[in-house]
């Protein structure tokens, strides 16, 4: 493989890098009044690259022709998909930026570049397929997220929540990295195909090791519990359009990663890592839905819905098995539009003077004057409860059905039954919606840009969404594929 | 029958989780109690100050620019520190490696640039 053909697959990440840094230039010399115009030209270079990474999906790219710079990076339909989701919560996460941050005069023009460069790191974590590749990522993502949760630095909740993501995500990289040392140090390789191609017979207890340390120090990165303690004080601390992009772009990354570090580099090891799988899937499922029940404040209430969320995700990586890994990836874009419909459902959420409401008693009966913005909010709901009528049930399905295929019956019938508990506190806002006595707190005008992506949102996980079922379904198949095919 | 020793890893995953969440909490505790001052005095109860008395509390704010010229300083240094295995390795790596190192030095000034202009140089 030659330097032209590998550059020519990494071109997205390039062109973001260029851009990125062309832009940090213009911010510098502009000053935060350009800040919009940097917004707009970052949107604009996420969808260039959007464009650039289509083809390989719709083709179903994979096998040598996908590897680049000798087997460090691997650009096939998998890498693709994951990244079309990615681009996307980074342009929604840019969109909804300069209204929030605007009213309280801390709009800066670093903000996109931020935004860019997380996102590059992100495209580096999915297309990843050795440890080193994997890891320059993970970190130049994470450095760039510390940054944005506490972009807000006057406000103590978002410096505190910036601290704390710092301090629990460099104690998960050093554990990642732990890891990545005692794998390499068993197998001799750092190449997930080489790590594989090591591990064929009986795993040794020092590798065994090595993949457990990488499993907790990326359960960290997708929240799912043991390592969820950050996740509610970060996502209610870090500025709402930060907690938009946190809970949807690094998520569909670090999942996307480790499907490819479990069903890749340690796809001959299936038994080593499934009961972890499988613990950290029920055990995000139950504390998620579990944890929610108290929260007064609605940025809290989403952060434990989403490891609900990630524990579903995880219970298709449990099946080990192609038709799991579309499942999973299918669950994912549709959690990508429920959480981007939250958040900016949330966002829209504003007093009399613009001030953002966050708390769940202040949202009382707000059917009652802002009669679309409920009715959005309570289709979130309704669609992260996984109610039948709205898209959030077929992703919930389309897991449920892959367990049950590759033989995890007993652990399907208990997501299924913690779904209902997690039921509960989604249908709890609704009710204080739509039935308590009217606050009358949050009754601030929002900006066209929420009201729009509001409308996108809300559209794709209503019953309409069902439409794209084949065709969604079709992707997810193709990037399963390419993902099993380099395994 | 169970076979138990197949639920092996899900234990030593568990282990870990328990033991690093128990030892950030207890383990500060443990060492304060065991290392803390048990028969404290005025002397050992001041700050230690590099052997002179102590003359202002200790949490004091510092500048924070002290903290970014350290930052600075740590970017640069580790690039010139990058600069040696390059220059005696360039034989073997050739042209894409120059290239390499070339646009890694590119995109460190352009970082050098924003920092200049942004005035995290300037001392006053």
């Amino acid at each position: 493989m030659d330097f032209a053909a590998s550059l020519s697959l990494v071109a997205p990440e390039i062109l973001l890098s260029t851009a990125g840094l062309v832009l940090l230039l213009v911010a510098a010399w502009a000053g935060d009044g350009a800040s919009r115009a940097i917004s707009i030209a970052s949107v604009a270079v996420l969808a260039a690259c959007a464009f650039m990474v289509a083809p390989a999906l719709c083709s179903g790219a994979m096998g040598p022709d996908t590897v680049a710079f000798s087997g460090q990076f691997r650009a096939d339909a998998f890498a693709s998909f994951a990244k079309l989701l990615i681009y996307a919560a980074g342009g929604a996460a840019l969109i909804v930026a300069p209204a929030f941050f605007e009213r309280v005069h801390a709009m800066r023009a670093e903000y996109p570049v931020l935004i860019l460069f997380a996102v590059l790191g992100m495209g580096l974590m999915v297309s990843a397929s050795d440890l080193l590749t994997l890891y320059i990522g993970l970190e130049l993502n994470s450095l760039a997220a510390y940054v944005l949760a506490a972009f807000l630095r006057d406000d103590e909740r978002s410096a505190e929540a910036g601290l704390k993501y710092f301090v629990l995500g460099a104690l998960a990289s050093g554990i990642l990295l732990f890891g990545m040392s005692l794998t390499y140090g068993f197998t001799g390789t750092t190449s997930f195909e080489g790590i594989r191609a090591a591990l064929s017979g009986t795993i040794s207890m020092g590798a065994l090791f090595g993949a457990i340390f990488m499993l907790a120090g990326l359960s960290f990165k997708i929240a799912a519990v043991p390592f969820h303690m950050w996740t509610p004080d970060v996502y209610e601390g870090a500025p709402t359009p930060v907690t938009t992009f946190f809970a949807t772009a690094p998520k569909v990354a670090a999942v996307a990663l480790s499907m490819r570090v479990t069903l890749d580099a340690f796809g001959g090891q299936v038994a080593a890592w499934q009961q972890i799988v499988i613990f950290a899937a029920l055990a995000s499922v139950i504390v998620g839905a579990l944890g929610a029940i108290g929260q007064t404040n609605i940025k809290r209430l989403l952060a434990y819905s989403s490891i609900n969320n990630v524990g579903f995700i995880l219970i298709g990586l449990a099946a080990a098995t192609p038709q799991g890994a579309s499942a999973m990836l299918v669950y994912l874009a549709i959690y990508i539009a429920m959480s981007v419909g939250g958040f900016v459902a949330v966002l829209m959420l504003k007093d009399a003077d613009g001030a953002p409401v966050e708390g769940i008693a202040e949202i009382a009966g707000l059917s009652r004057h802002r009669k679309v913005l409920a009715a959005c909010l309570a289709m979130v709901m309704f669609s992260l409860a996984g109610i039948p009528p709205l898209f959030g049930f077929w992703g919930k399905f389309v897991v449920f059905q892959a367990a049950v295929q590759a033989g995890l019956v007993p652990l399907a019938a208990i997501g299924i039954a913690a779904s209902v508990i997690g039921a509960f506190y989604y249908l709890k806002v609704v009710k204080v919606m739509y039935f308590d006595e009217p606050a009358n707190v949050a009754v601030g005008k929002s900006d066209w840009a929420h009201q729009a992506l509001l409308a996108i949102a809300a559209l794709f996980i209503s019953p309409l969404g069902y439409l794209l079922t084949r065709w969604l379904g079709a992707l997810a198949d193709k990037a399963a594929a390419a993902l099993f095919l380099a395994a | 029958m169970v076979d138990l020793s197949q639920y092996l890893p899900i234990l030593i995953f568990l282990a870990i989780a328990q033991g690093l969440s128990a030892a950030f909490v207890f383990l500060p505790i443990g060492v304060a109690y065991l290392t803390g001052a048990h028969k404290p005095d005025a002397e050992k109860l001041s700050e230690y100050e590099c052997g002179f008395p102590a003359f202002e509390d200790p949490r004091s704010q510092f500048d924070v620019r002290f903290y970014l010229v350290a930052i600075l300083f740590i970017i640069f240094d580790l690039e010139a520190a990058f600069l040696f295995p390059w220059a005696v390795s360039l034989d073997v790596t050739g042209w894409p490696g120059w290239i390499t190192m070339m646009i890694f030095l590119a995109e460190l000034v352009i970082g050098f640039a924003y920092a200049w202009k942004k005035g995290a140089l300037e001392w006053e």
